[in-house]
């Protein structure tokens, strides 16, 4: 199966959405143009990539609700200067805050059109999307506009959008997991929730997975350096769990491509490009393996 | 650890942990908790969405939403312990205060079966903030209780909780149902230009849905008519509440690097609150990496050794990373904030007693 053109990255807070988003964007990028939406606001992903990275092949790009609520309202006032005011008015802000879930629809709404236009130029979108709670909110919103509007145009509106989440070739979800239990847990709640929803998990990324160094058995010969048998074995767990994610991800028929944990003292755009390759080797190419074998 | 790096708890009456989420608030708020609790004082602490086990541990099993008593047998808890625990559930708060405040049976079924707050009522802007606040309230007022810890909704900013009584207002207030409705004739003369080309936005966006979203959202917001002062009342107490000088503020969050922005934008947004943050706690840090001299020294095989080497270097590296992002962290933290480390417990905490163990890395005794 081949991926969806716009691929939405969330996990438990601290899971490394922001890097897993870039790396992705980056492996993809050298395949076909990709665009990388960072919903995020504060500039992480650029940091992530550096200047350097960004080019023909891959743009960033920032969404956020605000801009989104501007962009609808200049649709509908097409007088810039009118429109702004509009905007900057403090009775208008309490309205949207009390039209429930319409920023978060925009935001949909958007992403929606960037999988159009993806699917129409052959591009790929990633979004480093927020922390599973809200990314899941996120997605159910238009059901919620749906049901709120059992009519016109915001219900053809809600239903496009619910119809692109669904769409396997348009939109997935990619997951982030670490080694530990509660990022295992709401990994496998998101899945769960995303099946209710009826929208793709494309496949989970075990992140930070460290690499194995030793056996049980060594550790037990290791009773006079304890501060030492107590890191190597912290390492083992580490490993182990990380084995046990990926079977609990795989028995509940989710992909996993592990990534390792990079033992830098610094996280930028060299250690970023170093997991796009690993992504590339490890997803991308069996993707392609994949979809090759079952073409034929 | 020296005792500027811990925190320290007085006579306040509340805690309120803040941070973004995924960065152990819960946790850090139950083991402050239990701390004082074993300590001899009356403690509540109210959660917002605790890992399993952890609920388990403080007597809230799954469904469980009315206030439990811990049972702190065997912690050597001083005379007076008492430790309760609450699960917010942020939709039966709101059913609760409507059924509280509504100034009739007709106002109050109104609202329940408004078709905004049947569907998105807890998810509407601030709601779960608000309702935290509103059972923080409620808890204050038990004389009985010693102190209360309280957890906060994961935020994504800082403000997302201290100003949910502000916003609620200010959604429920006169401006934004005058704006909505057809016209209070005591506003009529007052709108400005600009209310009145949003006015005509809004209406635009109503024609294009075609929904009557807008005249559902003014039959929400307008059956808090009566209601109003009510909420005021209350909001202005949490307020006040927040600015107590008995209340300690603190900000939780974790040394991972991608995170320093956004726990400098909590720390900026807090100081333009007006309030006064009582230490920024960093949770899950890496404990002292042992001597490498003691691999030297030790009688093993040349192969496990260099094993042994290679993880120390490992693990070393993560170090450096979090002691710079540390470093980043503290140039942004005001001076007379203690910035407080809390070790990893090395393994998910799951008991009580690992709880105690948090504490003891974490306050001053």
């Amino acid at each position: 199966m081949a991926l969806p053109r716009l691929i939405l990255v969330t996990g438990k807070g601290g899971t490394g959405k922001s890097t897993v988003a870039a790396a992705l964007a980056m492996a993809l990028a050298r395949r076909r143009p990709t665009t990388l939406g960072d919903l995020d606001g504060r500039g992480t992903i650029a940091r992530l990539i550096g200047a350097a990275h960004e080019g023909e092949t891959l743009e960033v790009i920032t969404i956020t609700p605000h801009g989104e609520l501007e962009a609808f309202i200049d649709r509908i006032v097409p007088l810039r200067s009118v429109s702004r005011r509009i905007l900057q008015s403090r009775t208008f802000g309490y309205v949207t805050a009390a039209l429930p879930g319409l920023e978060a629809f925009l935001m949909l709404e958007r992403l929606r059109l960037m999988a159009g236009k993806a699917a129409l130029e052959d591009r790929f979108a990633v979004i480093d999307a927020p922390a599973t709670g809200h990314a899941l909110e996120l997605l159910a919103v238009a059901k919620g506009i749906r049901k709120l509007a059992p009519t016109g145009t915001l219900h053809r509106l809600s239903s496009a959008v619910e119809e692109f989440l669904i769409d396997r070739n348009r939109c997935g979800v990619m997951l982030t997991v670490t080694p530990e239990k509660l990022a295992l847990r709401e990994a496998l709640e998101a899945a769960a929730t995303l099946r209710d929803l009826d929208i793709e998990c494309v496949g989970a990324i075990v992140n930070m997975a460290p690499t194995a160094l030793f056996t049980a058995a060594e550790i037990a010969k290791l009773g006079t350096v304890e501060a030492h048998a107590r890191l190597a074995e912290r390492r083992r767990e580490l490993n182990e769990f990380a084995d046990r994610a990926r079977e609990e991800l795989e028995l509940a028929g989710i992909a996993v491509t592990e990534l390792p944990m990079l033992y830098e003292a610094a996280l930028g755009a060299e250690e970023v490009e170093a997991l796009s390759g690993r992504l590339e080797t490890e997803l991308l190419d069996r993707q392609a393996h994949e979809a090759e074998s079952t073409n034929r | 650890m020296k005792r500027a790096e811990m925190l320290e708890l007085g006579d306040q009456r509340l805690v309120i942990c803040l941070g973004p989420g995924g960065v152990g608030k819960t946790t850090l708020s139950a083991a402050l908790a239990l701390n004082a609790a074993i300590g001899g004082r009356a403690v509540d602490v109210m959660t917002v969405d605790p890992a399993p086990r952890l609920l388990d541990a403080l007597g809230l099993g799954a469904g469980q939403s009315a206030m439990q008593t811990v049972s702190l047998a065997g912690l050597g808890a001083h005379r007076g312990a008492r430790l309760r625990a609450l699960k917010l559930d942020a939709k039966m708060t709101f059913d609760a205060l409507i059924e509280r405040h509504a100034p009739s049976a007709v106002a109050r079924d109104a609202i329940l079966g408004n078709r905004i707050y049947r569907n998105l009522s807890t998810t509407l802007a601030g709601v779960a903030d608000y309702m935290a606040m509103e059972k923080l309230i409620e808890l204050h007022d038990d004389s009985s209780t010693g102190l209360i810890v309280l957890d906060t909704p994961p935020a994504r900013e800082a403000i997302d909780f201290l100003d949910a009584p502000r916003r609620m207002l200010e959604l429920l207030g006169s401006r934004a149902i005058t704006l909505l409705g057809v016209g209070r004739s005591a506003m009529g003369g007052r709108w400005s230009m600009l209310d009145l080309a949003a006015r005509a936005v809004l209406a635009a966006f109503d024609r294009l849905t075609g929904l009557h979203l807008l005249s559902d959202v003014q039959g929400f917001v307008r059956s808090f008519d009566g209601m109003y002062a009510g909420f005021a009342d209350r909001a202005a107490r949490a307020q006040a509440l927040i600015r107590d000088g008995k209340t300690l503020v603190v900000l939780v969050t974790t040394a991972e690097a991608e995170r320093i922005d956004q726990t400098g934008e909590f720390i900026d947004a807090l100081s333009a609150m007006g309030l006064t943050l009582g230490a920024v706690a960093v949770n899950r840090t890496m404990a002292p990496l042992p001597a490498a001299s003691k691999i030297a020294n030790a009688d093993l095989p040349a192969a496990l050794k260099r094993k042994l080497k290679r993880n120390l270097d490992d693990f070393g590296a993560l170090k450096r990373r979090e002691t710079a992002a540390l470093a980043r962290l503290r140039e942004r933290v005001p001076a007379g904030t203690r910035l407080i480390a809390a070790p990893d417990l090395g393994r998910e905490p799951r008991t009580l007693a690992d709880l105690v163990e948090i504490a003891r890395n974490l306050i001053a005794h």
